[in-house]
C-alpha cells in the first residue's frame, strides 16, 4: 500500500499511477503463461471427470483463465494455483445448478428430445491414433472410467478434495485455501472420498 | 482395508489420471492453448494506460452530480414556490370576485373596469412604485 507524504503527492500518484516496469510486465506474463500452460490439461480433466462433458469443461477452464489473468494476476504466483482451482470449482458448480435447471425446465416443454446420434462430428474423431490400442491401454482406460463413475458419484465437496490432493498432488494447506474451508474439513473429505472410492471400485480395482 | 492398499489405491488412481491427460487428443490441446493465449491477451488489455482514465475523472463527476442535484433541489423547492403562489392566487380569486361581483352597488363593474381600463392601469403602476412625491 503506497504512503504519501501529503495529500498534494497522493493527488499527483492519483492522476498519474506509475505503470509497472515494462520488464517486470512481461516477467510475470512470462510467469503466468508458465503456470498455465503447466495446469490446463489436469483442469480440463478434472472439470471433465466432474461435468461428463468436453466442451463444457472447456468453457469453464477458459473462463477461470481469464478470471485468474483478469483479477489476480498482480498476487504472488504461490496463491495462483489454489485461486484457479477455487475460480474453477466455482464454475463447475454454476453449470451444474444451470444445468438442473435447464433439465427441469425441458422437461416442461413439447418438442423433439435431444438425440446424441445426430450430433454433429468433429472429422479429427475419427482420425486413427498414432499408437495402436494395446490391451493394457484398453485396460487402464476402463479402469480410469470406472474410477470416474465413482468419483461423479461422491457429494462434490469429497470429489473436490480427492481430486486436488491426489490427482493434482496439493498438499493439505493448499487444498484448504481452494476449497475455502480448514484443514481438518479437508483432511476429513479427502478420507471419506477414498473409503467410498474403494468401497465402490472394490479391491480388484 | 489396511493402510498400505490405501495407498496403493492413491498412487494407481494417480498414474490412471496422469495417464488420462497424457491421452489428451489434439483438438483439446489445441483449445486449451487458444484458451490460455486469449486469457494473457485480456489481461494485458487490462493493464493498458486508458484503463486508468475512469479513475480519474470519478470525483469530478461525483462533484457535478452532486451541485447539480443541489441546484435542482434549492430552484424546485417547495418551501421557496408555495408561499408565493399561495399569495398570488390569493389576491387573484380577490380581484375576480371583486370585479364579477353582481351585489347591489356593483352590478356594472365589469362594465366600469372596461370603460377605464387605462386609469387602472396607471392606478395599478402607481400603487407599485410607492408613495407620491
Amino acid at each position: 500500500m503506497a504512503r504519501f507524504g501529503t495529500l498534494n503527492t497522493a493527488w499527483k500518484v492519483w492522476d498519474n499511477p506509475a505503470p509497472a516496469p515494462e520488464g517486470a510486465v512481461l516477467e510475470y506474463t512470462r510467469e503466468l503463461e508458465k503456470f498455465l500452460a503447466e495446469i490446463e490439461r489436469r483442469a480440463f480433466r478434472m472439470a471433465q471427470v466432474a461435468l461428463r462433458d468436453a466442451d463444457d469443461a472447456l468453457d469453464v477452464v477458459q473462463d477461470a483463465m481469464l478470471k485468474l489473468t483478469r483479477s489476480y494476476a498482480s498476487r504472488p504466483s504461490t496463491e495462483w494455483r489454489p485461486l484457479f482451482y477455487r475460480i474453477l470449482e466455482n464454475g463447475i458448480r454454476d453449470l451444474q445448478r444451470r444445468r438442473t435447471v435447464r433439465n427441469r425446465v425441458m422437461t416442461w416443454m413439447p418438442g423433439p428430445k435431444e438425440d446424441p446420434d445426430n450430433e454433429a462430428l468433429d472429422p479429427l474423431d475419427n482420425v486413427a491414433d498414432a499408437a495402436p490400442a494395446i490391451p493394457e491401454k484398453l485396460m487402464q482406460a476402463q479402469a480410469m472410467e470406472k474410477l470416474e463413475e465413482s468419483l461423479r458419484a461422491l457429494p462434490a465437496r469429497q470429489r473436490e478434495a480427492f481430486m486436488l490432493r491426489n490427482f493434482e498432488g496439493m498438499d493439505v494447506a493448499e487444498t484448504a485455501s481452494a476449497m475455502a474451508c480448514s484443514e481438518g474439513s479437508v483432511k476429513t473429505h479427502y478420507s471419506r472420498a477414498v473409503h467410498a472410492l474403494r468401497e465402490q471400485l472394490g479391491e480388484v480395482w | 482395508m489396511s493402510e498400505q492398499n490405501s495407498e496403493a489405491f492413491e498412487m494407481r488412481s494417480r498414474a490412471l489420471f496422469q495417464d488420462s491427460v497424457d491421452g489428451l487428443d489434439m483438438r483439446i490441446r489445441s483449445r486449451l492453448t487458444q484458451a490460455r493465449s486469449a486469457a494473457l491477451d485480456a489481461a494485458s488489455s487490462k493493464r493498458r494506460p486508458w484503463a486508468y482514465g475512469w479513475k480519474m475523472w470519478t470525483p469530478a463527476a461525483g462533484v457535478t452530480a452532486a451541485a447539480i442535484l443541489g441546484f435542482a433541489l434549492w430552484v424546485g423547492s417547495p418551501l421557496n414556490h408555495h408561499a408565493a403562489a399561495g399569495a398570488d392566487a390569493q389576491s387573484n380569486f380577490e380581484d375576480l370576485d371583486l370585479v364579477a361581483s353582481t351585489d347591489e352597488g356593483s352590478a356594472d363593474a365589469m362594465e366600469m373596469l372596461q370603460d377605464d381600463i387605462d386609469f387602472y392601469d396607471f392606478a395599478d403602476k402607481a400603487a407599485n412604485s410607492g408613495p407620491a412625491a
